[in-house]
């Protein structure tokens, strides 16, 4: 039954809602326009997304990591693989397209994205053999002062493309035959190093003009059929961090004629091996050189095929005592990378939840805040 | 390219059948944990279940002879979507798609028979990706310097049209390890 009360307040409701509807001004008639992309920060975080369910159209998401705000995003068609300049200013991105989509002539390009305004600033045709990989760091790299642009090839036989960066030209082609990723140099821009399936790195020293090349194979640097280098490198110097599927770290130098292992330690100890922690992920680790720091996402009960696990923790090394120091909650985390600033703030990508974690670095790593969901097959993150 | 072909058939076998054999320990821990044997849940598989409503029921999830989910005895190192839920076969690319020229491997263990068995993963291409059915295993697989036993490039590389739809697990014989 409805009460005479309730009529009244309902019809008073009524009246005060009108007379404000019929108070204000209307709408101005508006124009559309184009949102100016905002001053970059350290804390801007790319993302690059295959979405494997709709894989001529792979994107890199553009989110502040203070707010969670998604800001933009790039364009990086069919299995587009991608690297920030060293000067952060452009998003490099190498990419297959076909005349009729997913079919007719295919053709491969170097995009740059420039990272001001999002707005596509150059691109050119590459010899149609980019490596169609899942987002990997060193699929794609710059030389340390942006001369250079190397781009891992796979027919599936493996080269490596060489762009002349200010030129915007390709200049070679060089053949890396069972070698993957490409770990640039710092003390020789025109050298970069490579990862080899029989456990040897070779290195690869161009010309002045960057059209031919001499290459040295090390030794054999690490085992790559009982305990295989992930191929995330973290690069301090001409030094490149390591860790390995059972759990060592190795650091090896690029910088010579020839690579050398400088380091190696274990991240884990007896009881750590007897209840089966290992690292895992894709993009599973971060160095901070400044403060000395090793960041490795970890799980337990590893088996056979647990190598790309979420993290069920995030461990912190210290790098002067090769020490474990730290374990923090994992939060999923299948790539991670750090802001590059003198304190640092860590980014771990949720492989579960599909977002961001921020976590402060001192005084301890502590998850402080996550966003919204973002991405669908997204595993590697790049800060500003 | 035929030569081509059968050259890296040759290398993906030779090195699939030094790289994954298990030991015997493998296979009594396995039997010893029988069906309670659980995939770990990976980030693209949850992705996947998540646009699909949330997957099948969990004890049919765990059927290692059920090919349409990823438990499914062959599919231990597949990375991609099920071509069975796609229109083809565990054998077979959907109507309308081409089978890779060029595939990765993988050494997986038969329940049914107790033997170990290399299995070639071809990906369907041509036509847009399935989107159905994702799976994320990786039993013996390696980085991308191994690259015949890696799963995280496209093997639609090498065709004519690069573009991924889904993979198939083809019996390319006894692995060489299996006891």
């Amino acid at each position: 039954m409805i009460r005479a009360s309730n009529i009244l307040r309902v019809g008073f409701a009524l009246a005060v809602w009108c007379g404000a509807a019929l108070a204000a001004d209307p709408l101005p008639p508006e124009k559309i326009g184009v949102a100016t992309a905002p001053v970059p920060t350290p804390h801007r975080l790319y993302l690059t997304d295959l979405q494997i369910a709709h894989i001529t159209d792979g994107v890199v998401h553009i989110v502040d990591g203070q707010s969670f705000k998604y800001l933009g995003m790039f364009s990086t068609g069919l299995f587009g693989i991608t690297a920030l300049t060293s000067d952060s200013s452009e998003m490099l991105v190498a990419s297959t397209y076909y005349t009729k989509r997913n079919r007719g002539d295919r053709f491969d390009q170097l995009e740059a994205f420039d990272t001001k305004t999002f707005a596509l600033k150059k691109e050119i045709q590459i010899p149609a053999k980019h490596a169609m990989a899942l987002p990997y760091k060193g699929t794609i790299a710059p030389s340390v002062d942006d001369a250079w642009v190397f781009i891992q090839n796979a027919t599936p036989l493996s080269s490596v493309t060489v762009v002349d960066h200010k030129a915007w030209k390709v200049t070679a082609e060089i053949p890396t035959l069972g070698c993957w990723i490409v770990l640039p140099s710092q003390s020789n821009p025109r050298r970069f190093a490579t990862l080899c399936g029989d456990g040897t790195l070779v290195t690869v020293t161009l010309n002045e003009k960057g059209d031919s090349a001499t290459q040295a194979r090390s030794e054999k640097l690490f085992d790559a059929e009982k305990d295989p280098l992930f191929v995330q490198g973290e690069r301090v110097g001409d030094s490149y961090y390591f860790v390995s599927y059972e759990g060592n770290v190795k650091v090896i130098n690029v910088g010579g004629d020839v690579a050398k292992v400088e380091d190696a330690w274990s991240l884990v100890d007896d009881a750590d091996k007897k209840a089966g922690w290992k690292p895992g992920g894709y993009q599973l680790q971060a160095v901070h050189a400044a403060t000395k720091r090793l960041y490795v996402g970890m799980h337990d009960a590893a088996k056979n095929g647990s190598h790309k696990n979420p993290a069920k923790e995030i461990w912190v090394f210290d790098l002067a005592t090769k020490k474990r120091i730290q374990r923090a909650p994992g939060s999923n985390s299948i790539a991670m990378a750090l802001t590059k600033e003198a304190k640092p703030t860590l980014y771990a990508y949720d492989g579960i939840n599909l977002n961001f974690v921020r976590y402060e670095t001192a005084p301890e790593l502590k998850p402080v805040a996550s966003g919204d969901k973002v991405g669908d097959f997204a595993g590697l993150i790049e800060t500003h | 390219m035929k030569w081509f072909d059968e050259f890296f058939e040759r290398q993906a076998r030779a090195v699939a059948q030094k790289t994954s054999r298990r030991s015997a320990l493998t296979k009594i821990s396995r039997a010893l944990v029988g069906t309670a044997f659980l995939l770990p849940v990976l980030p693209f598989a949850r992705v996947a279940q998540a646009a699909h409503g949330g997957g099948a029921a969990p004890d049919a999830k765990l059927d290692p002879m059920n090919d349409t989910h990823c438990e499914y005895w062959r599919y231990c190192s597949l990375d991609g979507f099920l071509c069975t839920c796609c229109g083809g076969s565990v054998t077979k690319c959907p109507p309308g798609s081409q089978a890779s020229s060029v595939t990765w491997i993988g050494t997986c263990h038969n329940p049914d028979d107790g033997r170990d068995y290399i299995v070639s993963y071809n990906d369907c291409c041509g036509i847009a990706s399935c989107g159905r059915c994702f799976c994320n295993a990786n039993e013996g697989e390696r980085p991308g310097y191994r690259l015949s036993v890696h799963n995280d490039v496209n093997w639609c590389m090498g065709n004519e049209s690069s573009i991924y739809h889904c993979t198939v697990s083809v019996v390319l014989g006894v692995s060489g390890g299996a006891g």
